[in-house]
C-alpha cells in the first residue's frame, strides 16, 4: 500500500470479527469497524477531512482560522489537516473531560478555549448561553472563521454514507448486516452509515447508545445532550439505550485484553451495547427476517463502530477504576508505615531544632514545593519536594548515614512519616520538625525569600 | 408516564422531624397566619462543623464567614456568633445587624459594593474589609486618617485570572480588580501603608465550575508571593462561596424530570408547565437550542463535600493538590459559604386557600416561535405523536389549580431556578377522607397578577391538597426566604420563627421529640434552651 499523502490512508479500514468464545452468542456474528486505525487515530478522521477539505485552500490564501466545538477526536483531526495546510485551528468547548486529550491538541498546535461553567446564582432573565455566545464571536465583523460545524454539517454524515457504510456492505459480500450498533456523538457515523444499509436493506435494525444521564463516557452524549445535535434524528434508531462509564470501561477491557483491539471506552461502550442488546436476541429471528428466503436459517450477523484509540484513556480508568492501574506498594514508601511507626517517628520542636541547626549543623530538607520554598524558607535548608523525595528514597537512603538530617513540611505531617521511614532504612539521626514550618513561623523563628 | 414525576426534597433528621409536626405547624401557621418561615438555627452550627471538618482533614486554617445574604433571619445569626464561625457582610445594615447578634468585629468581613456609610461603619469598628477597587480603597485610606483610626485589615478581591495552555473561559464579573492590574493596586496599597494593614487576597466566581476556581485559587496564590516580594505579609485566600446545596432526595428523579423536560421543548411530549415554558430550552426546527436555565437541583457534590473536592484539585500550573499549596505557602484559607451553610436550615408554610380543576395547560395560546408549523418534515412524526399523546393526556383526570395564601416572591425557589415539590402538611389527622393518590398541580400565589404562579411547572403530589392544609416549600433558608420578598398589593411580609428541639444545641436531630418556638427576632442562643413556646 503505498499513498502520495496521508489523508489518502483515511478509511477502508478493517472489519474484524470477534471470537464467539469471547461475546458468548452463538448464532449471531459480531464484526468490529476498526475506524480507530485511520491515520489520526479514530473515525472522526472521515468526517473532518470530508468537511474541511474543499474549504482549506481559500482559508490559507485569506488567513481564516478553522473553528469547531469538539471536545476531543474532531479536534484532533481537524487541527492536523488544518496545520498540513498552514491553517490555525481553534476548538471551543465545556465538554473536555480527557487531560490527556487537552495536552495533545495544545502539542499539535490547536488553540483550546474552554466554556464556563453554569452559574452558581442564577439569573433567570438572562437568556445568553455558552453556544449563544460561540455563534456570536463567528460573525463578529472582523472574524475570519471557517467553521465546520460537525453537529450541523451534512457533509459529516455524507463522509460515512460514502465511506464507511459501503465498506461494511463490501466487506459483507454485499450484505447487510442485521444490526448495526453505534456510539451516538454527533450522530454522524450512525446516520451515515445507516442510511446506506438500510438502502440496501430496510430491515436493518439500528441501535444508538448513549451515555448514562448521570455518567460520562467519552465522545459520546446522553439522551437529552443528543436533542442539542441537528444531525440527530430519533427515527434512525430503532433502539436507543444508554451505558454507563462502568460498563464503558468493562466493555474496553475485554476488547483490549481478550480480542487484541486496543480501543477506548466508547468502543468500549459499543461492544459492551452490542453484545447486552444482542444476547436478548440470540435464539429469536433476526428483525423482520422470519422467513427469509435469502438466508440460511440460524447464522446472523452484527457490526459496531471502534472508534478510537486506547491510549488517552489512562487518566479516565485512574479516576473511575484505580484498581486497573494498581499496582504493588513499594518496600520503601511511606505507604508501608504502620500507624505506630509514624507515631514514634523522631521529632524535635521549633526550639530545639535551632539550637540543634546552630550546633550540630544537620542537613535541612524542605519537603514543600519549589514555589512555596522559594516563597519563604529556613535559612541553609535544601528543596526537595516530597513527591520527588519519595521516588530517591525508594531507591535507598539519599544521605550519608554520618549527617544528621531535619525533615521538614508546612505542618509536621509528611515529615513524620519520611523521618519513620529514613530511620526504619537505618539513619541513625533524622527528625522531623514538629508542627512543621506553619509552629516554626508562629514561633517567630526566621524565615528568608533569597 | 405511570409514575409521576416527582422532585421530593432531601429532608434531613430535623427537617424531616419538623415536616412530620404537623399538630405544631398548624398552630403555628394558624397564629401567625400565612406565609410564615422557619428557621432551624441548630442546623447551622451542624454544617459549620462539616465544612470545619474538611478544614482539618487538609490540615488547614482560616475563617469560615456566612454569607449573611443569604438570609436576614437574626436566630441564624445569633446562633452563628455562639461559633467559632464568623461572617461575610455586604451592606450597613447587616453590618449592624452582625455586630449587634454579637460577632466582634475580628469575625466580620465586609464585601461587595460599599457606599460611605458602610465602609465607615466598618472602618470605625475594625471590621476587615474585602476591597473591590482602588476607588473604594482611596475612599477607606482617607477615612482612616481624616478620623485618627486604627489601621484597618484588607484582602484584595481579584478577577480575570489567567490559564495556562488551554484557555479557560470565565463570565466577566463587574467586581473586584483585574489579576493584570495588581501591580497598581499594590501601589496603592504602598501609598496607603499607614491606613491600611494588607491580610490577603481572594475571589469570588459565580460559576459551579471547580476547575474555573482552581485556576483563580492558584491565581491568588501567586499574587500573595507578589505581595511577599514587595514586603507585605499576607496571610490568607479568600475563595469566597459558591459551594451549593442539593436540593432533591433523589437523583434518579431529577434525570427522569429533565429529560421530559426536554422532551416537552422539542414538543414530542405533552407540556409540563404553566402556558408551556420551558425554562430557557427551545425548539429550533426539531433541534434542542438554547441552556436550561435551572439550579442543578441535584448536587450529589455540593456543601462542604465540594470544599473538599476543590481543594483536592491539582493546582493548573504549579501541580501540587491546592490544599498542599496553601499549606505549604503557610496561608489560611477564608471561605464565604451562604446557602451550603444554611442547607436544611430553614423551611417556608403557606396555606392552601382554594382548590379548583384546570386545563392541562394552555393550548390555544400561540408558540411565540412557531415550532409547531415550523418543523422539519423528519420530524413530524415526532409533533404528530405529541398531539395524540396530549389529548390522550387531557381526557385523563385533569390538573389542579392550588390557590396558596403567599406569592412567588414569598417562595424564592422558582425565581432562583430551583424545581423540588412542597411537602403536603394535612390539617386533618391521616385516615379520615379516603385518599384518592397522586395528583398534578398548579400553585398560584395571592397576587392579582397572571404571573404569579409559585412556579410555573405542575408539581406532582402524593395526594391532593384540602383548602385549609399548608404546603411547606423545604429548605429555603438560602435565599429563597426573605431575599426578594416584598409588599406588593400590601400582601404582608412572612413572619418568621425559629424552632428547635429539646437536647445540646450542638447534638444533632433527634426523631420526633417535641419542637419549641419564638419569634425569630427574640431568639438568643442560650435562651432557647429554655422552654418556652411549645406546642
Amino acid at each position: 500500500m503505498r499513498f502520495e499523502r496521508i489523508t489518502d490512508a483515511i478509511g477502508n479500514t478493517p472489519l474484524v470479527r470477534i471470537d464467539p468464545s469471547v461475546h458468548g452468542l452463538r448464532t449471531i456474528d459480531l464484526y468490529a469497524k476498526l475506524e480507530m486505525l485511520n491515520p489520526f487515530g479514530s473515525v472522526k478522521d472521515r468526517a473532518a477531512w470530508n468537511m474541511v477539505r474543499a474549504g482549506l485552500p481559500a482559508a490559507a490564501a485569506e488567513d481564516r482560522t478553522v473553528i469547531e466545538l469538539s471536545s476531543g477526536n474532531t479536534a484532533k483531526a481537524l487541527v492536523v489537516l488544518a496545520g498540513m495546510h498552514g491553517v490555525p485551528f481553534k476548538t471551543v468547548t465545556n465538554r473536555m473531560r480527557i487531560p490527556e486529550i487537552k495536552d495533545l491538541l495544545l502539542l499539535l498546535g490547536a488553540e483550546v478555549e474552554e466554556l464556563p461553567g453554569q452559574t452558581e446564582c442564577l439569573d433567570p432573565t438572562n437568556t445568553d448561553d455558552p453556544l449563544t455566545h460561540f455563534h456570536q464571536t463567528l460573525t463578529e465583523p472582523g472574524s475570519a472563521y471557517l467553521y465546520t460545524d460537525q453537529y450541523y454539517n451534512d457533509r459529516n454524515t455524507q463522509a460515512h454514507v460514502e465511506g464507511t457504510g459501503p465498506e461494511i456492505l463490501k466487506d459483507l459480500d454485499g450484505r447487510a448486516p442485521d444490526w448495526f450498533i453505534a456510539c451516538v456523538g454527533t450522530a454522524g457515523s450512525s446516520t451515515g452509515v445507516a442510511r446506506v444499509l438500510r438502502e440496501h436493506d430496510p430491515r436493518v435494525e439500528v441501535v444508538g447508545l448513549v451515555s448514562h444521564k448521570a455518567d460520562f463516557v467519552p465522545g459520546i452524549r446522553t439522551i437529552d445532550e443528543v436533542q442539542e445535535v441537528g444531525l440527530f434524528d430519533p427515527g434512525t434508531y430503532g433502539t436507543i439505550a444508554s451505558v454507563t462509564a462502568d460498563e464503558a470501561i468493562d466493555g474496553m477491557l475485554t476488547l483490549a485484553r481478550r480480542c487484541g483491539i486496543l480501543a477506548g471506552p466508547t468502543s468500549g461502550a459499543a461492544y459492551f451495547g452490542a453484545v447486552r442488546h444482542l444476547r436478548e436476541l440470540d435464539d429469536g429471528p433476526a428483525p423482520g427476517r422470519d422467513s427469509d428466503p435469502d438466508r440460511p436459517a440460524g447464522r446472523r450477523t452484527a457490526v459496531f463502530i471502534v472508534c478510537d484509540r486506547i491510549e488517552s484513556y489512562l487518566g479516565y480508568v485512574r479516576q473511575r477504576r484505580p484498581e486497573l492501574l494498581g499496582r504493588p506498594p513499594q518496600p520503601n514508601s511511606v505507604a508501608t508505615l504502620s500507624d505506630a511507626e509514624v507515631r514514634g517517628a523522631p521529632d524535635i520542636d521549633v526550639e530545639e531544632a535551632r539550637r540543634w541547626i546552630e550546633h550540630d549543623r544537620p542537613l535541612v530538607v524542605d519537603l514543600r514545593s519549589p514555589f512555596a520554598y522559594t516563597a519563604l524558607h529556613i535559612a541553609g535548608s535544601v528543596n526537595i519536594v516530597d513527591e520527588l523525595f519519595g521516588e530517591l528514597v525508594r531507591g535507598g537512603l539519599p544521605f550519608s548515614k554520618s549527617r544528621p538530617v531535619l525533615l521538614a513540611c508546612p505542618v509536621g505531617e509528611q515529615s513524620a512519616k519520611y523521618a519513620a521511614l529514613l530511620a526504619r532504612m537505618g539513619h541513625p539521626d533524622v527528625r522531623s520538625l514538629r508542627g512543621g514550618i506553619i509552629a516554626w513561623r508562629d514561633a517567630g523563628a526566621p524565615l528568608i525569600r533569597e | 408516564m405511570d409514575v409521576p414525576l416527582y422532585l421530593e426534597p432531601r429532608l434531613e433528621s430535623r427537617l424531616a422531624s419538623l415536616l412530620r409536626a404537623r399538630t405544631f405547624l398548624h398552630t403555628l401557621a394558624g397564629g401567625l397566619g400565612s406565609p410564615l418561615n422557619v428557621v432551624l438555627p441548630d442546623r447551622m452550627a451542624e454544617n459549620l462543623a462539616a465544612f470545619r471538618a474538611v478544614y482539618r482533614r487538609h490540615y488547614l486554617s482560616g475563617g469560615i464567614f456566612f454569607a449573611h445574604k443569604a438570609n436576614r433571619s437574626s436566630a441564624l445569626v445569633r446562633r452563628l456568633a455562639a461559633t467559632e464561625a464568623a461572617v461575610d457582610v455586604a451592606s450597613l445594615g447587616e453590618l449592624q445587624h452582625a455586630l449587634g447578634s454579637g460577632f466582634v468585629p475580628d469575625r466580620v468581613m465586609a464585601t461587595g459594593p460599599k457606599n460611605p456609610e458602610f465602609l465607615w461603619l466598618a472602618a470605625r469598628s475594625g471590621t476587615t474589609v474585602n476591597i473591590d477597587s482602588p476607588v473604594e480603597l482611596d475612599e477607606l485610606a482617607a477615612l482612616v486618617r481624616d478620623y485618627g483610626l486604627p489601621r484597618t485589615r484588607i484582602l484584595l478581591r481579584l478577577s480575570g485570572f489567567c490559564t495556562p495552555g488551554v484557555r479557560l473561559l470565565t463570565r466577566q464579573s463587574r467586581f473586584g480588580t483585574a489579576e493584570a492590574e495588581l501591580d497598581g493596586l499594590l501601589k496603592s496599597v504602598e501609598r496607603h501603608r499607614d491606613a491600611v494593614e494588607l491580610t490577603g487576597v481572594g475571589y469570588h466566581l459565580d460559576t459551579t465550575s471547580p476547575a474555573e476556581k482552581a485556576v483563580a485559587l492558584e491565581g491568588c496564590v501567586k499574587a500573595l508571593d507578589t505581595c511577599r516580594a514587595r514586603g507585605f505579609t499576607p496571610r490568607a485566600v479568600d475563595i469566597g462561596g459558591g459551594f451549593g446545596t442539593d436540593y432533591l432526595a433523589d437523583g434518579a428523579q431529577w434525570q427522569r424530570y429533565t429529560t421530559e423536560l426536554t422532551n416537552a421543548a422539542l414538543g414530542t411530549r405533552p407540556p409540563m408547565t404553566w402556558r408551556r415554558h420551558t425554562y430557557g430550552l427551545r425548539n429550533e426546527n426539531g433541534t434542542l437550542r438554547g441552556a436550561l436555565a435551572l439550579y442543578p437541583a441535584h448536587r450529589p457534590t455540593a456543601g462542604a463535600q465540594y470544599l473538599d473536592a476543590l481543594l483536592s484539585l491539582p493546582a493548573p500550573s504549579l501541580g501540587r493538590p491546592l490544599a498542599t499549596l496553601l499549606l505549604e505557602n503557610l496561608y489560611e484559607l477564608h471561605t464565604e459559604p451562604g446557602r451550603a451553610l444554611v442547607d436544611q436550615c430553614g423551611v417556608t408554610l403557606a396555606r392552601v386557600l382554594e382548590v379548583r380543576r384546570t386545563e392541562a395547560t394552555d393550548r390555544t395560546e400561540p408558540s411565540d416561535r412557531g415550532e409547531s408549523t415550523d418543523r422539519r418534515e423528519s420530524t413530524d412524526d415526532r409533533a404528530d405523536n405529541a398531539d395524540r399523546a396530549e389529548a390522550a393526556d387531557r381526557t385523563g383526570p385533569g390538573h389542579l389549580l392550588v390557590r396558596l395564601d403567599a406569592n412567588a416572591d414569598d417562595i424564592g425557589l422558582e425565581e432562583h431556578g430551583v424545581l423540588v415539590d412542597p411537602v403536603l402538611v394535612p390539617r386533618a389527622a391521616p385516615g379520615g377522607a379516603p385518599d384518592a393518590g397522586p395528583v398534578t398541580c398548579y400553585l398560584a400565589g395571592n397576587l392579582c397578577l397572571e404571573a404569579d404562579m409559585i412556579t410555573r411547572r405542575a408539581v406532582h403530589l402524593p395526594s391532593a391538597p384540602h383548602p385549609g392544609d399548608l404546603l411547606a416549600f423545604a429548605n429555603t433558608a438560602g435565599y429563597c426566604m426573605d431575599f426578594s420578598a416584598d409588599e406588593a398589593q400590601q400582601q404582608p411580609v412572612a413572619r418568621k420563627v425559629a424552632v428547635w428541639q429539646d437536647g445540646p444545641a450542638d447534638g444533632t436531630g433527634r426523631e420526633d421529640t417535641s419542637w419549641h418556638w419564638c419569634l425569630d427576632e427574640q431568639y438568643w442562643p442560650h435562651v432557647n434552651r429554655r422552654r418556652k413556646g411549645s406546642a
